[in-house]
């Protein structure tokens, strides 16, 4: 289905939802929502590109190698993260009493290693949420052609 | 920079995600690295596991707070002798059937899903990892579900039409069995405030006069819950056909690890976090071993008519886990410790059978019983750790089947019970019945049939059967080491 509307209201659309996308995963500290609900968002804007247009722009924006190497790099980050503590000599996952800076409350960068997690998850989030509406065409795709 | 041993069990949880994780990448850019580093990992898990069990055979258990907040706010891991002893079994065997599943599945699987095989494997191992570790209510059920979901996706890898359809009904059913679990934990927080294991024990028995129903609900749905995951009889019916579907060296860590990491779950839960006094009033634990003893006796009748050997030992695991709810459910020392015994020796039977049935597959195509007269003289190697494994299921003294169906006696006598002997006695015949003729039919058979094709067998597949034979032959004439460690273990649940 080609229609003008969608896609020149999409075209606008887009940027602004990734980038609120992008604003509630590094305030997940801050405010409500935080790396699934902000991964959550930045995949749906990625899944609404692709229905505007059409599966082929989709994955050329975002291809399946790099969506790959953006869903295995979260969680790795995250679990790297944890281990960096645990370098420092404190358990796994310390965040302040490890050496993390806290910063000023209320600033960005005021939760030392939350950031990093909140972040990754964010990643992991919306790749995966890509990966899983990409698959679910394919598949579909991939079976009406077999028959 | 000071690392402990302590640290060592959350680096096996997160070490394993990691690899799990790294698995995808290194599969699509370096192929040939992807299989070392399964292996990698698992030995690495497999020797810090024996480590682990060393150190806290010496230096006693010990608790490692995460981020470093302590309960009743942090989650807890609590490596005790039944953390050690858990972590133990999965890793050795889990390596073992990952080491001769790399044979076999690339003959078996298609070669663009094998990278996803080794992702879901690992993350299956963590999460059993973490279940054994976990000190903490709902950290153990996000572990649970993710093993709920990575067997899932293991039984349904060769995506054929069984194997779909035997994983949609393990999924429907463990995901209500995961709802069951959430609701009984929420129950718990609900009049405690508590998920901390230690710290419910602690409050319970204060509080549960006051609210009976909360107390009862709970009980009910761990029991359907960890019943439903764990195969326990009623709850079984997903079992058949999802160990029969999955590739072996998958039905060989299925049947041998998965089903029990619930019932340890089970353990944990009903032994350490509720207080003993919930069972003189709610005869919740009389339920289990009537259940269990059904699963005994319905699990060896209805695996004698089976046709498929694969399917044949997936009824005979629903049997076994009957023998572990069953030395569970008694609440006596050496009753638990029976089951707990049966953890550890039923993993390394049915994995070994699972992966004999796998080499049969393998070389001839054979599924079926009937067609495997003759066959110990194709496959003299392979029929003859079938046969230790028959024989270690049936319980003949020399094999570590009989060691634990022996604790398990006399841990039912213990209590007063002989009516539980009777029932261990006559399942013993009974799997007498079902793996006897399949050994004598192999090696005394005479075919009718024109020759079989026989298929080279590879060595890694060979040798790993053999030595899990060797284990069992080992821990049915030394089992003492075990058992003394397994008192321990007892003592400081009970």
């Amino acid at each position: 289905m080609e229609d003008l509307l969608v896609r020149i209201i999409c075209r606008l659309v887009v940027p602004f939802v990734q980038l609120y996308g992008l604003y509630v995963i590094t305030h997940g500290h801050l405010s409500p929502g935080g790396g699934f609900a902000g991964g959550a968002i930045v995949g749906a804007s990625m899944i609404l590109f692709a229905l505007a247009f059409n599966l082929e722009a989709g994955s050329r924006k975002l291809s399946h190698d790099i969506s790959l190497l953006m869903e295995s790099g979260g969680a790795i980050g995250f679990i790297l993260a944890g281990f960096v503590a645990m370098l420092l000599g404190q358990n796994f996952l310390t965040n302040k009493a490890a050496g993390f800076p806290l910063g000023v409350p209320g600033n960005l960068f005021s939760s030392g290693a939350i950031f990093f997690f909140s972040v990754a998850i964010g990643f992991k989030v919306g790749s995966t949420m890509c990966t899983l509406f990409y698959n679910l065409i394919e598949g579909s795709d991939r079976h009406r052609s077999s028959e | 920079m000071n690392l402990n041993y302590e640290h060592l069990p959350v680096i096996i949880v997160a070490l394993l995600l990691l690899a799990a994780f790294l698995e995808p990448i290194v599969y699509r850019h370096k192929k040939s690295w992807a299989a070392p580093l399964v292996i990698a990992s698992m030995a690495f898990f497999a020797l810090s596991s024996l480590y682990l069990m060393a150190a806290v055979n010496y230096h006693g258990p010990f608790n490692y707070y995460l981020g470093g907040w302590a309960p009743p706010f942090g989650i807890e891991l609590e490596i005790d002798y039944l953390a050690v002893f858990l972590l133990l079994t999965f890793s050795v065997i889990g390596l073992i059937a990952i080491v001769y599943g790399l044979q076999d599945l690339k003959h078996g699987l298609k070669d663009e899903v094998l990278g996803w095989y080794f992702t879901l494997y690992l993350l299956l191992m963590a999460s059993m990892a973490g279940i054994s570790v976990t000190n903490d209510l709902f950290n153990m059920y996000v572990f649970v579900e993710i093993s709920a979901i990575s067997a899932c996706a293991i039984i349904s890898i060769k995506e054929s039409r069984e194997c779909i359809e035997a994983s949609l009904k393990y999924l429907i059913l463990s995901t209500l069995g995961s709802g069951c679990i959430l609701l009984a934990t929420a129950m718990l927080y609900m009049i405690t405030g508590h998920l901390n294991i230690g710290y419910l024990n602690d409050v319970l028995p204060r509080v549960m006069s006051h609210y009976p129903n909360n107390i009862l609900i709970s009980l009910g749905f761990f029991v359907v819950g960890y019943g439903v995951k764990a195969a326990l009889f009623p709850l079984h019916v997903w079992l058949p056909d999802a160990h029969t579907a999955a590739p072996s060296p998958s039905s060989a860590v299925l049947s041998g690890l998965v089903i029990k990491v619930y019932a340890a779950a089970f353990l944990k839960v009903f032994l350490k976090a509720y207080p003993r006094e919930i069972f003189l009033e709610i005869p919740v634990m009389e339920i289990v071993l009537f259940l269990s003893v059904l699963a005994i006796l319905y699990g060896s009748i209805v695996a004698m008519v089976q046709e498929d050997i694969k399917k044949m030992l997936a009824y005979s695991s629903i049997a076994q886990i009957g023998y572990v709810f069953l030395g569970f459910s008694l609440m006596g020392q050496r009753a638990v410790a029976g089951g707990l015994l049966h953890i550890f020796n039923h993993a390394m039977m049915k994995s070994m059978l699972f992966l004999a049935a796998g080499i049969i597959i393998y070389s001839t195509g054979i599924r079926r019983i009937r067609d495997m007269k003759g066959l110990g003289v194709k496959l003299p190697l392979t029929m003859g750790a079938f046969t230790i494994g028959a024989l270690s299921m049936v319980g003949i003294p020399g094999t570590n089947g009989f060691i634990s169906k022996w604790q398990l006696a006399l841990g039912a006598l213990d209590l007063g019970r002989p009516i539980i002997v009777v029932v261990i006695l006559l399942s013993s015949l009974l799997n007498c019945l079902y793996y006897m003729p399949i050994v004598i039919n192999a090696f005394f058979g005479v075919k009718g049939e024109p020759e079989l094709e026989i298929g080279k067998v590879p060595g890694v597949m060979l040798y790993s059967i053999l030595f899990l034979g060797f284990g069992i032959i080992f821990f049915g004439i030394y089992p003492a080491p075990l058992l003394a460690f397994l008192q321990k273990t007892v003592t400081a649940i009970l």
